[in-house]
């Protein structure tokens, strides 16, 4: 397997090229183009309750896309669904936790499961978020540009900031201001501690959204259109 | 303290560095990342602007009302990484203490905490027009960080210059300025569309960005449900 990352970081698009015989499972939807000699097979991989645990738990696709080239050389274009960067992570047995949506493509001997993040998951973009484990490399991607920080001690992330890390690091949520804060909604923080990589996304899709927000129509139009 | 700026294509951010005792302030929530070392509270002023009734401005002027606060915490260098919520470039400005900085609301990403930061109304006729037409004013020596939507252009301008305000992001106050309309008359201007302009004379920067965030929001807001 050959890749490029194109366009980094603002519209990155990750071209793989794949040998005879080679698969690479991806996202479903993150195909942009590919060659006719690749054939797709889409299954919920790992069974049904795998496919749970990622869609409903993990939010990531219930479905995801094998893509095998066959006869020759075959190459796919993958895009995901936010303009932002791309990360391709090389994997050698170890594990890699992924914020929800960050999930892009893997070669097929790497896993993918939920992973339960207790209540503090209540407060953070989710109860649970996805574990990578096995051996191979791994697409990541998010809204924004990415940055790896090597946090050795601790590190602070705002929630929705966060993108992957090394499970030798573990996190806590706290409250970035004191008493002050609750004349303000909360900026609520991501502190990791340990030894080990972290990457962080320097845009958030839900404050996007709330900058909308204002601008939306005020009064409930009549009729539709 | 020393300020690194990424613009890095659509997505610019900033990375400031602090030594011991220094501190830097941003509009609220505006941290995405920060060395441990480094405590985060959430202030209605910085430094001597006042204080409640300088936050009652600014919630008027549209800016948020509160700022976030950032100090070193130890005897150890520490960072805060500071991101906008549209896309578009980060401009590092160094105050030299000669002239006042005057940001439009919005584009005001951080400053150190040495410098002044306060806020100008800019009366019933900002209101009126619809347009946000708050000022956000920085004075003294020391780092100032603004945000694009889009990309920036630094323009020196010598003589007279006319620009629309959602294209204005900072300029130095050396400049005289006034708020105008666009168009012939308050009404053709309504009609037309055309939101206010600022009218600047003399000599001094001006940057100004490619693309008008309110226009932008006006053109998404109307394909979401209703509020």
């Amino acid at each position: 397997m050959e890749y490029d990352i194109h366009s980094q970081p603002s519209y990155s698009l990750v071209e793989i090229s794949l040998d005879p015989g080679e698969q690479l499972v991806t996202e479903s939807g993150a195909m942009a183009w590919m060659t006719q000699n690749m054939r797709a097979e889409t299954s919920a991989r790992g069974g049904i309750m795998s496919g749970l645990s990622r869609s409903v738990l993990g939010g990531e696709s219930f479905f995801q896309n094998t893509y095998e080239a066959r006869g020759g050389r075959g190459t796919i274009g993958l895009a995901p669904g936010q303009p932002g960067d791309i990360v391709a992570y090389d994997m050698q047995g170890g594990e890699l936790m992924l914020e929800r949506g960050a999930y892009l493509a893997s070669t097929p001997d790497i896993k993918t499961n939920s992973d339960f993040q207790g209540l503090r998951g209540l407060f953070n973009e989710g109860m649970f978020i996805l574990r990578a484990s096995g051996t191979g490399t791994l697409f990541f991607n998010a809204y924004g540009d990415i940055t790896e920080i090597d946090v050795d001690g601790s590190y602070v992330v705002d929630n929705g900031h966060a993108v992957a890390w090394e499970p030798t690091l573990d996190y806590r949520l706290t409250r970035a201001a004191r008493i002050r804060s609750f004349l303000f909604s909360d900026q609520i923080i991501m502190e990791f501690s340990g030894r080990g990589k972290l990457w962080v996304q320097s845009r958030n899709p839900r404050s996007l959204a709330n900058w909308v927000h204002p601008f939306r129509n005020d009064k409930p139009s009549q009729g539709n259109n | 303290m020393y300020v690194e700026v990424a613009n890095v294509g659509a997505f610019g951010s900033a990375l400031v560095h602090l030594s011991p005792g220094e501190g830097f302030v941003s509009e609220a929530g505006s941290m995405y990342r920060a060395s441990s070392n480094v405590d985060i509270d959430v202030t209605m002023r910085s430094r001597s602007s006042g204080g409640i009734m300088s936050g009652v401005r600014r919630m008027i002027a549209g800016e948020h009302f509160f700022f976030s606060q950032y100090k070193v915490t130890d005897n150890q260098p520490a960072e805060v990484g500071l991101a906008p919520n549209l896309q578009g470039q980060v401009a590092h400005i160094e105050c030299d203490g000669r002239t006042r900085w005057v940001c439009a609301g919005g584009s005001y990403l951080g400053s150190s905490m040495l410098l002044n930061v306060d806020t100008q109304f800019q009366g019933l006729r900002g209101m009126l027009s619809g347009e946000s037409l708050s000022f956000i004013t920085v004075e003294g020596v020391g780092p100032l960080l603004v945000n694009a939507f889009g990309t920036i252009t630094e323009v020196d301008v010598r003589g007279a210059l006319t620009i629309d305000t959602g294209h204005v992001v900072a300029f130095e106050e050396s400049l005289e300025y006034s708020v105008g309309k666009a168009g012939g008359s308050w009404i053709s201007s309504f009609l037309t569309n055309e939101g206010l302009v600022l009218h600047f004379r003399g000599h001094g920067r001006v940057y100004v960005q490619s693309h008008n965030p309110s226009e932008f929001g006006r053109s998404l807001g109307p394909l979401l449900p209703d509020k």
